[in-house]
């Protein structure tokens, strides 16, 4: 199967984000790997993918689950070799599946060979590679991130009797940008892997990149200056390929990463994604209504990529200290489930394993604008185990049947970089992936079929969105918009039936087609049109005009 | 308006779009812009700091306001659709608003309240009135939190007040409630209070609602409903209450609605208070209540003159309501010179008591029975400006309580009476 020519392919995608190291492990080590990926891609493929996001995969001393590189241009040999990694990128191209890497540009790991050089003296012609300084005063008014663990955002060397600068782990020192000779290395490293063929790269932490006295060292100009330097030779040299940012800011903060079209192609659309739990919880719209009305509008050919949960904690950064609280206490009332400022849990124990609220989730995250992504294991509604420390609990092999280690891996089970699921609820036993490849109800075989509808309508990707307010704050309704399509969306987020009026004047006389059954809903007409609504349930119709 | 609901089409819309809630504050209005945009901001301040999460709403049972009061509070609605809503809320506050038929009245808007109430099924729910002007935030803590925290089902308030203010309450409502019902409710006429879901729905059963003549006084049905039926109630300290001047209050209205109220009320539960032998103090939050002193200009010559006036020509009326004594005793006092006018506690109880044996005998109109207490409650309305012009807050409050004691004593009177042993 080609690959879409479209040089926006990445506003219809679907991404499937997966640690090589959870998927799937080929050689009986305890440890997936890109064959085992390789061998998992028709699956992949079937469940609707179109692009795999994969974590870091390089050397690394793993103190950060591979966010600490220390050698960019290879494969870490738990996970194979770069010849693997190329067999498995040819063949996921072959099934039409774009492969998008991490790339961590503001740190390495201070096992990194350009650190240790940096920090062996002073005046090694690496010192200037990372940012130094003689006292940890500098940079005041610079937040710290990672709370749990750090006391400060400097941290001594004893070997260059220095402080060297880092904002996550101390064991991360970030790297210096305004360094011309780190620019055009990492650039480097970059076309290292496009020539092999990557698709794109969602590139690690970019507000940090620049430190300046007097500011908060974050979404500094002189950061997008860099960035737009990265893009400039990317679409020079491979165009076509994509750029991802992560950058976990508000919406407004967020829009300069987009610069005029010529900065990101995406970004994550980090504080919609708490707000959609808030408002499930709330049974209310308001507050992703609100977030998507202060969302600013972004250049034609950029995109939002939207998601449910990913391999960190669910971040409340982006919320306001009432609704944190609301957010703790709602999902999170045990404290071990609370890692910084977020939530280190599953899509599915968020939603007490209510087939109707992942259903519901997942409606809205094929639905609003953005491109979405799953997060592996979610379509299957997998679990988490708190007790695993860090965001490791998120972060346990792939289920795929109720056998020897859940089919993931030959190996004895306690060689497995991380134990298996083993509850009676979440269990590999209870939860896989060849169990519910058998039933035509399963989660996995919905989420197939949610996929499949929303690929069969551009609109959810590139089109516009109108939201409907009906008087009835329990339903979130929206029209998504294209050229030549037009999708009424309506959400029900209570736990009990509702009634909604919805004001469609505009669309008189348009038929209503259901977009899973096909069925034919009434004619639209001067009077507002009522729907009912089950708990929970969503609609999805297309406008007609026949 | 369907038959036989009080709830308008439209109206229901707008409640199916609310949905269920854990609060609702309900806000009678009629007319009353000059004060209601005040309260309602006040109401939902108080909602977004102390009730944040709940899911509340406020509704206005207006009377057929001309001056704009129905919109002032619907602008306090917090909502994503008027795209100025407060970010700090966490979810949506609807403010509707709807207008009742049968003309303005405290019972027609309580009614809508109450039937609205049951439809939304609120834990909590209360009633501020729309001229609270000295509402602060905390007044929905005080009121709500003792029903969501304590599972308390009645809050009656407790006001700062000045000394000669609520003379109704302190000198007929308040001691004859406590000595017929047992407890000690200092405002069983609140036009502040907060009730729990379960009490609502209790309430809105009553047959209360179906006699016009008692319906203007459910906020007295509803403490003694409260009562009777064994639910928890308690009262909670507001601070200071002050409202607009308004028009020289309707006594007999105010006397319909409390006295009325109470006496209907015993028909029905004589069961109940017949068993009541004393009364007891409520459980309190917050501060005790203080009087204010400040000075205040009353006509208390003209109170005299109509106890007088109505004492004579209303002796017929009046012989068929009380006891020979007591219609002797009045007629002395009204003959009596100014400086010399006392209308003594007992005189007073065996007075209200009488009135309210008559009333259960219907032995005339009952309205016309209510009517005629008018001119006797000025009487002793007199009595207390007189004998309270130069107290202290201490001494008013302990003159209060002797009249409370005073209607304690007579209640085995009152039961004689009832029995028909009198």
């Amino acid at each position: 199967m080609a690959l879409p020519q479209d040089a926006l392919w990445y506003k219809d995608a679907v991404i499937y984000q997966v640690h090589v190291r959870t998927f799937y492990d080929s050689n009986g080590d305890g440890i997936g790997d890109f064959r085992g990926l390789a061998q998992r891609l028709d699956y992949l493929q079937e469940l609707g993918t179109s692009v795999v996001w994969l974590m870091p995969f390089f050397p690394s001393p793993l103190r950060d689950d591979g966010y600490d590189i220390a050698d960019y241009r290879t494969v870490h040999p738990s996970y194979g070799t770069l010849d693997d990694f190329k067999l498995f990128l040819d063949a996921a191209h072959q099934r039409g599946i774009r492969v998008v890497i991490e790339m961590v540009l503001n740190h390495t790991s201070d096992q990194h060979p350009w650190f240790q050089e940096s920090r062996s003296s002073r005046d090694n012609p690496k010192r200037d590679w990372y940012v130094w300084s003689e006292s940890d005063t500098r940079y005041r008014g610079t937040r710290i991130i990672f709370l749990d663990t750090e006391l400060s955002n400097w941290a001594w060397d004893p070997v260059s009797r220095e402080y060297y600068w880092h904002r996550f782990f101390s064991h991360q020192p970030d790297l210096n940008y305004d360094n011309p000779a780190v620019r055009d290395e990492m650039w480097s490293v970059m076309k290292f892997w496009l020539e092999m063929g990557v698709d794109g790269f969602r590139l690690d932490a970019v507000p940090y990149l620049i430190e300046r006295e007097g500011t908060n060292c974050e979404n500094l100009p002189e950061t997008h200056v860099v960035l737009r330097e990265l893009r400039a030779k990317l679409d020079e040299h491979f165009p076509g390929k994509m750029l991802l940012a992560e950058a976990n800011q508000w919406p407004a903060d967020l829009r300069p990463y987009f610069g005029e079209g010529d900065e990101f192609h995406m970004a994550f659309h980090f504080p919609l994604m708490p707000r959609m739990f808030m408002g499930l919880k709330l049974e209310d719209r308001k507050p992703i209504t609100e977030i998507l009305q202060q969302t600013p509008a972004i250049p034609e050919n950029c995109q939002w990529v939207i998601f449910l949960r990913n391999h960190d904690e669910l971040t409340l950064e982006m919320v306001t200290d009432v609704e944190r609280d609301y957010m703790y206490d709602e999902y999170a009332r045990d404290r071990s489930m609370r890692i910084n400022l977020g939530i280190r849990r599953r899509l599915a124990p968020l939603l007490d394993n209510d087939r109707r609220r992942i259903e519901l989730m997942n409606g809205m995250l094929m639905s609003l604008p953005g491109t979405p992504i799953i997060y592996y294991g979610d379509e299957i509604g997998m679990g988490d185990n708190v007790n695993l420390g860090d965001r490791n609990g998120v972060r346990t092999p792939m289920q795929w049947d109720g056998g020897w280690n859940g089919g993931f891996s030959a190996a004895d089970p306690e060689s497995l970089y991380s134990p298996l699921m083993l509850n009676p609820v979440y269990g590999f036993q209870a939860v896989n992936v060849k169990s519910q490849q058998r039933f035509d109800h399963s989660l996995l075989s919905w989420m197939k079929r949610i996929i499949r509808v929303r690929k069969s309508a551009p609109v959810f990707g590139r089109g516009t969105i109108e939201f409907l307010y009906p008087a009835n704050h329990r339903v979130l309704a929206y029209i998504r918009k294209g050229p030549s399509e037009t999708v009424l969306v309506v959400n029900n987020l209570s736990s009990s039936a509702q009634a909604v009026e919805l004001d469609l004047k505009q669309y008189k006389g348009n038929i209503l087609i259901e977009m899973f059954g096909k069925n034919i809903f009434p004619r639209v007409g001067e009077a507002p049109y009522l729907l009912t609504l089950g708990p929970y349930q969503f609609y999805w119709f297309r406008l007609r005009r026949i | 308006m369907p038959e036989g609901s009080i709830l308008s089409d439209d109206f229901l819309r707008e409640l199916i779009n609310v949905g269920e809630v854990d609060i609702l504050i309900g806000v009678p209005t009629y007319n009353d812009a000059r004060t209601v945009g005040q309260v309602v901001q006040a109401i939902r301040a108080g909602l977004l700091k102390y009730f944040p999460r709940q899911r509340a709403v406020i509704i206005n049972a207006d009377g057929g306001s001309k001056d704009g009061s129905q919109d002032l509070v619907r602008a306090a609605s917090i909502s994503d659709i008027s795209h100025s809503s407060n970010l700090n809320a966490l979810r949506t506050l609807h403010c509707i608003s709807t207008q009742y038929s049968g003309g303005s009245s405290s019972g027609n808007s309580l009614h809508l309240i109450f039937s609205a109430a049951e439809l939304l099924r609120p834990n909590i729910c209360s009633v501020v009135a729309s001229d609270s002007t000295s509402i602060e935030p905390n007044w929905m803590e005080h009121l709500l939190r003792p029903i969501a925290r304590d599972n308390v089902d009645l809050v009656t308030p407790l006001y700062t007040r000045h000394k000669f203010d609520g003379l109704l309450v302190r000198n007929l409502a308040y001691p004859m409630t406590r000595a017929i019902y047992g407890m000690q409710v200092r405002e069983p006429f609140p036009s502040d209070f907060a009730f729990s879901g379960k009490l609502g729905s209790h309430f809105l059963s009553q047959d209360l609602w179906s006699q016009d003549s008692v319906k203007s006084g459910a906020e007295m049905g509803l403490t003694i409903s409260a009562i009777a039926g064994g639910f928890r109630v308690a009262e909670s300290f507001l601070g200071k209450k002050s409202r607009m001047d308004h028009a020289p209050a309707d006594l007999v209205a105010a006397i319909r609605q409390t006295a009325g109220v109470l006496f209907w009320s015993m028909d029905g539960n004589f069961s109940t208070w017949s068993k009541v032998a004393d009364s007891q103090p409520l459980s309190t939050i917050g501060a005790a209540p203080e009087l204010t002193l400040e000075p205040l200009r009353v006509n208390r010559k003209r109170l005299r003159e109509m106890f007088c006036v109505g004492v004579t020509e209303l002796e017929p009326l009046l012989r068929s309501i009380v006891s020979p004594a007591t219609m002797d005793e009045l007629k002395r006092c009204s003959g009596a010179p100014e400086a010399e006018f006392r209308y003594p506690d007992e005189l007073w109880v065996r007075t209200v008591y009488e009135f309210a044996a008559s009333y259960h005998e219907s032995v005339i109109s009952r309205d016309h029975i209510i009517q005629a207490l008018a001119p006797l409650y000025r009487g002793k309305a007199y009595t207390f400006l007189s004998q309270n012009r130069d107290a202290s807050g201490e001494e008013v409050e302990k003159n209060v309580e002797a009249l409370c004691m005073t209607f304690e004593q007579h209640k085995p009177y009152m039961l004689e009476l009832w029995n028909g042993r009198k």
